[in-house]
């Protein structure tokens, strides 16, 4: 079920890429893509591996987050709940059917085309410092994210309000459950990474908005889609959604001052540097 | 004090008036600080605050809803109310082993015999952890009644049972709401006999018949579904924090009995839930087959014989003396090598039936019970345990030597994976928070022994969906047999029943209720608890928050007809809930009744409407 369900969202979001990247990427660019790729390839590769070795970590530690948190984070449930559990429902007065469908389509395949996009559209570009930037700002959420989720034990509207929120995807998509309890465990919700990634990649295509203009309004919609989904789905509080906003712009400050501190070359030239002491040395 | 007024009279001068006046003064100051002493160190009267403790909806959507429902209804008289939702190990963790909460809500799943009163209320249990005694009740009248019902022969519980019945009604130490209806959802075009045993006992899992589809071979494997992910993580059978039904742990471990229930019964009557022989191949009373018993206080030998040549899933014979060791463990995980006794936090009030075992030979071994046939075949339904590896878990719970937790033990924290049994299924391969594999045991005794219900197919396999809606969809799609975990209320309205799809319905074993800390303030006061106990509309809440997939219950015994008077029985005594009527109507208190109420029990109430206590 599992694997089927992943199937069907990595089929649909293909086509959504394929479409997109004829949009907005344009013919020209990928020709140049096609000719230039190793050099792009060898540019982005550092930062790349970091990233992937950060979500291969981080794919171990959650499982072991809730147990930690369990043993020193705050449970902040009822904090949450006390504040603003009335917002949620009143989002929720708003709910359709039609409304429903857009924000678990947009929860659930405009998230992840939102976040892939992104790195086809950038690698298309002859400068790579927004990939870099892009790939940072991801790893620097993933991160960030992790350390608020051991130290803050909090359950979504969902689990608190279930005959309200649980409806809305859950029951009228069930099978989309499979996927999303593999990706999430139910204790992380602050802050909200579908916010925080999503926010990321919108303040990212305001900065290329020249490179791709097309992309930033696109980017936009789909941000503010994505973290009102996670509310009105009954997944994440305001709260969270806010955090997720603040780790957004943390994430892409962070990233950019650290992009370009070390750049490949240097990291080269320490490399062989390095060798060449080795070397002596022997 | 040396100053008095009273020692200048008669002499009267500007000195002595200005002694006099600066004495009046600290007088005056003397008197203002000891009254300002008196107000700093008294505590005034303010709001009553009370945490509910509960899981979140994916653990147990009812309990969530029933605690918010709880929590308006206690604002609306003027107390505040916290929500602690924890993950379900903790909540069992807080509530059954710390006994850190105010009150809280959950499911009882536990028997039908009333010797779960016992159980439950027992004083001395107060102490432990686990389900004996959770709420820390400690009352004389009380331990009386539960004595003579615990030692009391079967033919005269009834009249013990009503007698500890009316105890409950006025102490309230926590309040039975409903039972709900244990319903699954099974594929009968795969497998035929779900109906003959219970489905959350391990007999429902054996004997299925693998069907032939359209020629094909018969599945020789079983596929079920649960909800609850503990189960792929921990298999320790004494661990209070992952266990519901123990429905896995009893196809992993065998005990000396098993619960059966008829196969022929109708669906409205009630599960017999009689113990037979099940890894003893017998079972003789020292009193012979009359049933009479004996008289309260006396001892009654049994003399019980294990069948031939039964062994662990590891090879190691199963002997008696297994079987006298996990009685023992049972009563004192640390076996009196610790420096405190650490009984477990399972099984304990069962195997407390037992007073002394023998061991005769490798297949024979003689208990000594205290209580009536009925309440001492209960204590044959405990796991026997593989003493040649539990007898190594009997050191002091702690981390690398730190943080040591005495009255608990290594078995009783251990995730106890793989699980080392000698049930009809032995475990093959788990994967966290997914699946678990288990593989039939070819050396079972069931499958030697004719007329006994025994594992059918080679591999039972179970994985976990987040929700019940989602593990219907799974059998629906012929991905699974079996809902193992009882369906939810809410998704029962999604299941398409077809040909080869059914709900099933068992009888149910369960109850929710809210549980009182009675060494906490304000539960000690049990007019606090009667008032508290009218403030949820029982008959509303099964509507509401069960879609009428329950009956609300005035009693714990979820076997209304057998064991509770008709005057103590839900809708007794003119209607509703006799004992705890409540106080309002459709689900909406009546603020005013309910505070004249609080009142009449003594408490005050602020011109805000807020409960006042003093801490």
């Amino acid at each position: 079920m599992f694997i089927q369900v992943l199937l069907e969202v990595i089929a649909v979001v293909a086509l959504m890429l394929v479409v997109a990247t004829g949009a907005v990427v344009g013919r020209r660019r990928i020709r140049r893509t096609v000719a230039e790729y190793r050099l792009r390839l060898r540019a982005v590769a550092p930062v790349f591996v970091i990233l992937a070795t950060v979500s291969m970590f981080n794919g171990v530690a959650r499982q072991v987050v809730p147990d930690i948190s369990w043993m020193i984070g705050w449970n902040l449930t009822w904090e949450i709940y006390d504040l603003e559990g009335e917002f949620i429902l009143w989002l929720q007065s708003f709910a359709t059917p039609p409304v429903t469908a857009y924000f678990s389509f947009v929860y659930i395949y405009g998230y992840v085309f939102v976040l892939v996009f992104p790195v086809v559209a950038y690698f298309a570009l002859p400068d790579t410092r927004p990939l870099r930037e892009l790939l940072s700002a991801y790893t620097l959420n993933y991160v960030l994210g992790l350390g608020c989720y051991v130290l803050v034990i909090a359950y979504g509207p969902r689990n608190i309000m279930p005959e309200l929120v649980e409806a809305l995807m859950y029951d009228t998509y069930p099978r989309f459950q499979h996927l999303t309890r593999q990706v999430n465990r139910n204790t992380n919700v602050f802050p909200s990474l579908h916010t925080s990634l999503s926010v990321t990649v919108a303040v990212l295509a305001y900065r290329t908005r020249d490179a791709y203009p097309r992309w930033f309004p696109i980017a936009l919609v789909l941000a503010v889609s994505v973290a009102l989904s996670t509310m009105y789905l009954g997944i994440h509080w305001a709260i969270d959604v806010v955090a997720g906003v603040g780790l957004a712009f943390i994430s892409v400050t962070l990233s950019t001052r650290l992009v370009g501190r070390w750049s490949l070359a240097d990291v080269r030239s320490h490399a062989s540097k390095t060798r060449r002491i080795v070397t002596r040395g022997d | 004090m040396d100053s008095h007024p009273g020692d200048t009279e008669g002499r009267i001068d500007r000195r002595t008036v200005l002694a006099g006046l600066a004495a009046g003064g600290m007088t005056a100051t003397s008197g203002c600080v000891r009254q300002v002493r008196s107000v700093v160190n008294r505590d005034g009267a303010e709001q009553l605050s009370l945490t509910i403790t509960t899981v979140p909806s994916d653990a147990d959507r009812e309990s969530i809803r029933i605690a918010r429902i709880l929590r308006d209804n206690l604002e609306a008289v003027g107390i505040d109310v916290t929500l602690d939702m924890l993950a379900i190990e903790e909540f069992y963790r807080e509530t059954l082993v710390n006994h850190n909460f105010d009150c809280y809500v959950g499911p009882y799943h536990g028997d039908m015999d009333p010797e779960i009163l016992y159980e439950l209320l027992y004083s001395s249990f107060a102490d432990e952890p686990g389900w004996q005694n959770p709420f820390g009740v400690t009352s004389l009248t009380f331990d009386d009644r539960l004595e003579k019902l615990h030692e009391s022969p079967d033919e005269g519980r009834p009249e013990h049972v009503a007698a500890v019945l009316d105890v409950l009604a006025d102490e309230h130490p926590f309040v039975p709401l409903c039972v709900p209806e244990e319903l699954r959802v099974v594929r009968q075009d795969r497998f035929d006999g779900w109906n003959d045993y219970h489905l959350a006992t391990r007999l429902g899992y054996l004997d299925v018949e693998p069907l032939a589809v359209d020629g094909s071979d018969p599945p020789d494997e079983l596929r079920g579904v649960v909800t609850d992910p503990r189960l792929t993580v921990n298999l320790n059978p004494l661990c209070v924090e992952y266990r519901n039904r123990g429905t896995y742990v009893d196809l992993l471990y065998d005990s000396l009995g098993t619960a059966d229930s008829d196969s022929d019964r109708n669906e409205d009557e009630s599960w017999s839930g009689d113990i037979y022989p099940w890894l003893a191949e017998s079972w003789e009373w020292e009193d012979g087959d009359d049933g009479a018993g004996s008289d309260t206080g006396d001892t009654t030998d049994v003399t019980v014989t294990l069948r031939p040549e039964t062994s662990f899933h590891d090879g190691e014979a199963l002997t008696a003396d297994d079987v006298a060791f996990t009685y023992r463990f049972i009563e004192d995980t640390s076996l009196g090598e610790g420096p405190v006794a650490a009984p477990s936090p399972r099984y304990r009030g069962k195997a407390a039936a037992v007073e002394s075992v023998e061991v005769l030979d490798d297949r024979t071994l003689v208990l000594s019970v205290e209580t009536g046939r009925k309440a001492a075949k209960r204590a044959f339904t405990v796991p026997v345990l593989p003493k040649h590896i539990w007898s190594d878990r009997t050191d002091e719970a702690d981390v690398f030597g730190f943080a040591r937790r005495p009255g608990a033990t290594d078995a009783v924290v251990l995730d106890n994976v793989p699980p080392i049994g000698s049930g009809p299924y032995r475990f093959a391969d788990s994967s966290e928070r997914e699946r678990l594999h288990l593989e039939r045991f070819d050396d079972h005794f069931s499958l030697a022994v004719d007329g006994l219900p025994e594992p059918t197919v080679e591999r039972f396999t179970t994985r976990v969906a987040p929700r019940s809606a989602s593990a219907i969809e799974l059998v629906e799609d012929n991905d699974a047999d079996v809902t193992v975990s009882p369906l939810e209320s809410y998704a029962v309205e999604m299941v398409s029943e077809t040909e080869s799809v059914r709900l099933h319905r068992s009888p149910s074993q369960t109850f929710y209720h809210v549980g009182f800390n009675l060494r906490r303030a304000p539960f000690t006061n049990p007019y606090f608890r009667q008032v508290f106990a009218r403030l949820l509309d029982k008959a509303h809440l099964v509507e509401e928050v069960f879609e009428g997939y329950a009956r609300p219950v005035a009693t714990p015994l979820a076997d209304d007809e057998t064991w509770v008077p008709e005057d103590r029985r839900w809708g007794g005594n003119g209607g509703g809930d006799p004992s705890a009527p409540f106080i309002g109507s459709d689900g909406t208190v009546d603020v005013t009744r309910a505070r004249e109420a609080f009142e009449e029990a003594g408490y005050r109430y602020d011109d805000r409407g807020s409960l006042l206590v003093v801490r």
